[in-house]
């Protein structure tokens, strides 16, 4: 596969995760506006903030602490983080990064998954603000469906090769990225507030996961088995376990690259990262201190997969 | 579909009536049924064609228009019909003038008898900017130059006639495809009666063509579909192409060569390419013997290919024969070259370089098209009739100045075929683009991306210009 479609389809998946992610988090941040505490919809707030590694527009960065302020104060955020373009990361820059990849890779994905991308970036681009903000939930939640309909697509139509595999290996590594961010946050957060279990069912939700764990744990809902499940169930498909061990099955799929040594830092990251949370998670005392250092391995590993496949020596490769 | 108010002309060729109200006998089976069709239907049809479009993301980009750098090509759903014995007759007329235009472009980068036996002055050939230095003595793969051609077509009373040879990177053939795939799906009882012929094939017969340019033979070639971008208004048509024959969508910064061998960077290593399907104009192909300052290009790209070791379809410099003063010359080269009568006519084309078609030109403005010879896509041209007096002073100022760089010609009542407007029938002009492609064989699919000036007695079909498109079908009936 040529390098540069390589990376166009990891990117685009990346995006589009990161798109889906931030998505579900404001759809979940927007319910909350409705009937909770001003305390938790600051903490929401600050928690996704922390989670993207960005500072709320200026005027915004000291939260005013009414409820009136709250809720007028919440629509600039959330305009701030769903259609700001100067923020990359907003879901708005996020889908048409997404759509933008897609459309120059067109010839790698399957054209029902183009279809439905499109189809979906064209109802994005020609709704009215008025409408969004009427029932923000509804947009949110439809963002995210057309994002899942994109992924179960792909699955359906997409040929297995090389393509599939960067597409499915920029999913997984974002994946990670904004889980454990968000998690770091989330710890962060809560030492500093009285309240020790305030986010922490919501993370669940984040992570579809909050029927998981009654499952697991039953009505009981406890900080430390939140985090546990969330970082090492390799059942839950949004775990932190499960997304670094796609990361390592897709990278054990495509082979080696032609980048030698950037292909072996590859696979030892991914490797570490998967036998942090396997071996140390258990017994971590500064849970926060791994989940770093899984942070580390997962950035380090986007750079590896880029320095093993696409940016490589030319020297390094064989002629074919 | 309501023909009541259709507005025939008996002055202008109209493709599917030969008379006020009466359909041309391949025709008539179409008429009758798009006649029962309700305008509510017809108008949803042409809604849904339009959405697929917008949804499937078959669009050209605009330069300079940031706003809406992604248009569509406005589509007709009513099709134009040519029957099966005109298009043998227009594909017999491609064949012969593809074979002397590969014939001409080998003569004038090889031993130039065109010029010495004083068919062609040296000037017109020399003076060409598109006559590349570069090319002469080259060897070109099976002697083919123009690989994909895509010729112009209008017709009036008179018959057919090719307005302009494209022989270097010539687009649409994706609408073509596109337009057949919608307005099919719109109408497919009708398509269905109508025996229409396919032209689906055409991504396996150019797969077919381009392998037959493999260097040396080597079997199962690597093909390489080289586009200058994402930003290049045919984008779609370069993405969708490499989909179609199989080839790898790559861009000038993917390629390297390597001791006279080209290559392109994949995810398992450098992979030896052996033709090229190039959709960047010969000035940015390679730096080091074209425009230095490309950046679109692959330095060292001509060098592999003079060495035989990838093929360029089409190879660089067939600009000099699809060049607007060369264009005039073509019945001729027939005649030269192939021995016979050619079988499809030229627009009668006056070179304003000649003192007396200069002075013809001058005094007779507001009857004729004046274009410059360098442009094309309906850039840079005076259509006299639809001139003010002003706008052809300042025209005349330019040409006196520059003569040699316009050409003059009789302003055509390009034909017309019916097009739903406002839930009725109107006559637009219409031209044809067939796309022929020459390997080891020609091969001419049955059809063409089909343009219609969309605008009420426009004679613009350029997309970039307000034109739009229409499924020819070639019917058997």
């Amino acid at each position: 596969m040529l390098s540069r479609s390589a990376q166009g389809v990891y990117w685009m998946a990346r995006y589009l995760a990161r798109a889906g992610y931030l998505s579900r988090l404001l759809e979940l941040q927007v319910q909350f506006l409705v009937d909770r505490s001003v305390e938790e919809i600051h903490f929401g707030w600050k928690r996704i903030y922390g989670c993207m590694k960005r500072f709320p527009p200026p005027g915004e960065q000291f939260l005013p602490e009414t409820d009136e302020f709250a809720l007028a104060d919440a629509f600039t955020l959330a305009d701030d983080l769903t259609f700001e373009r100067s923020n990359p990361d907003s879901v708005w820059s996020a889908i048409a990064g997404g759509r933008e990849n897609a459309r120059q890779m067109r010839h790698c994905i399957s054209g029902e998954m183009w279809t439905c991308l499109n189809s979906a970036w064209l109802r994005m681009r020609d709704l009215e603000a008025v409408d969004i903000w009427r029932t923000p939930e509804v947009f949110y939640a439809q963002t995210r469906s057309e994002i899942h309909n994109f992924v179960g697509v792909a699955d359906a139509t997409m040929y297995r090769g090389a393509a599939w595999r960067f597409m499915r290996l920029g999913r997984a590594i974002e994946r990670a990225q904004l889980a454990v961010s968000l998690l770091l946050a989330q710890i962060d957060l809560s030492r500093r507030t009285e309240r020790r279990t305030l986010g922490w069912a919501s993370m669940l939700r984040t992570h579809h996961a909050l029927e998981a764990y009654g499952r697991v744990h039953g009505i009981e809902m406890t900080p430390d088995r939140v985090l546990d499940l969330l970082v090492a169930d390799p059942s839950l498909p949004g775990s932190v376990l499960a997304t670094v061990q796609a990361a390592a099955t897709e990278l054990e799929g495509l082979g080696a690259g032609p980048g030698v040594e950037a292909d072996a830092a590859a696979r030892r990251l991914a490797g570490r990262a998967e036998a942090l949370i396997l071996y140390d998670w258990p017994e971590a005392s500064a849970p926060e201190e791994l989940l770093e250092r899984v942070n580390q391995s997962a950035r380090d590993l986007h750079d590896a997969v880029l320095g093993a496949f696409v940016d490589y020596a030319i020297e390094d490769s064989p002629l074919r | 579909m309501d023909f009541s108010l259709y507005d025939f002309d008996p002055a202008i060729y109209d493709e599917m009536f030969v008379a006020e109200g009466e359909p041309r006998e391949h025709c008539r089976a179409v008429v009758e049924a798009l006649r029962e069709l309700p305008d509510d239907d017809l108008s949803t049809i042409q809604e849904r064609v339009t959405r697929s479009f917008s949804q499937e993301g078959i669009t050209f980009t605009v330069y300079g228009d940031e706003e809406a750098e992604e248009r569509i090509i406005p589509i007709d759903c009513v099709p134009r019909l040519l029957a099966l014995a005109e298009w043998r007759e227009l594909e017999a007329g491609l064949v012969q003038r593809i074979r002397t235009l590969n014939l001409f472009l080998a003569d004038v980068y090889g031993d130039c008898r065109i010029v010495r036996d004083g068919v062609i002055p040296a000037d017109v050939i020399l003076g060409c900017p598109q006559y590349r230095l570069a090319m002469r003595g080259v060897s070109v793969p099976n002697d083919v130059w123009v690989t994909i051609c895509g010729t112009d077509i209008v017709r009036t009373h008179e018959g057919f006639m090719v307005l302009e040879d494209n022989l270097r990177v010539p687009s649409g053939v994706s609408y073509m495809i596109a337009n057949r795939k919608a307005v099919k799906a719109g109408l497919r009882l009708l398509y269905r009666r109508s025996r229409v012929q396919d032209v689906e094939q055409y991504g396996s017969l150019l797969r077919q063509t381009l392998c037959e340019l493999s260097p040396g033979g080597r079997p199962d070639p690597c093909l390489a579909l080289l586009t200058p971008g994402t930003y290049n208004s045919a984008f779609y048509e370069h993405m969708f192409l490499a989909h179609e024959i199989g080839a790898e969508l790559v861009e000038g910064q993917d390629l390297l060569v390597n001791d006279g061998f080209v290559y392109m960077r994949t995810t398992s290593g450098l992979r030896r390419v052996d033709v090229i399907y190039r959709r960047v104009d010969d000035d940015f192909l390679d730096p080091l013997v074209f425009r230095e300052d490309s950046l679109l290009g692959v330095p060292g790209l001509m060098n592999a290919f003079k060495r035989g070791n990838v093929a360029l379809a089409n190879a660089p410099g067939t600009g000099v024969a699809d060049d607007k003063s060369v264009y005039a010359y073509v019945p001729d080269m027939v005649r030269y070259y192939v021995g016979e009568e050619p079988l499809l006519q030229n627009v009668d084309t006056r070179l304003c370089r000649r003192p007396e078609d200069l002075e013809y030109t001058l005094d007779n403005l507001e009857h004729l098209v004046v274009k410059r010879v360098g442009e094309s896509g309906g850039y840079g041209m005076l259509v006299g009739p639809h001139s003010t007096p002003e706008e052809r002073d300042e025209y005349a100022k330019t040409l006196r100045a520059d003569p040699a760089d316009f050409i003059s010609q009789p302003t055509l009542a390009l034909s017309r075929s019916p097009c739903l407007v406002e839930g009725h029938a109107e006559p637009r002009h219409v031209d044809l683009r067939p796309f022929v492609l020459t390997g080891n064989e020609t091969r001419i699919v049955p059809g063409a991306f089909c343009r219609v000036a969309l605008r009420r007695g426009s004679l613009v079909v350029n997309s970039s210009q307000g034109g739009g498109g229409k499924d020819l079908w070639v019917v058997d009936l």
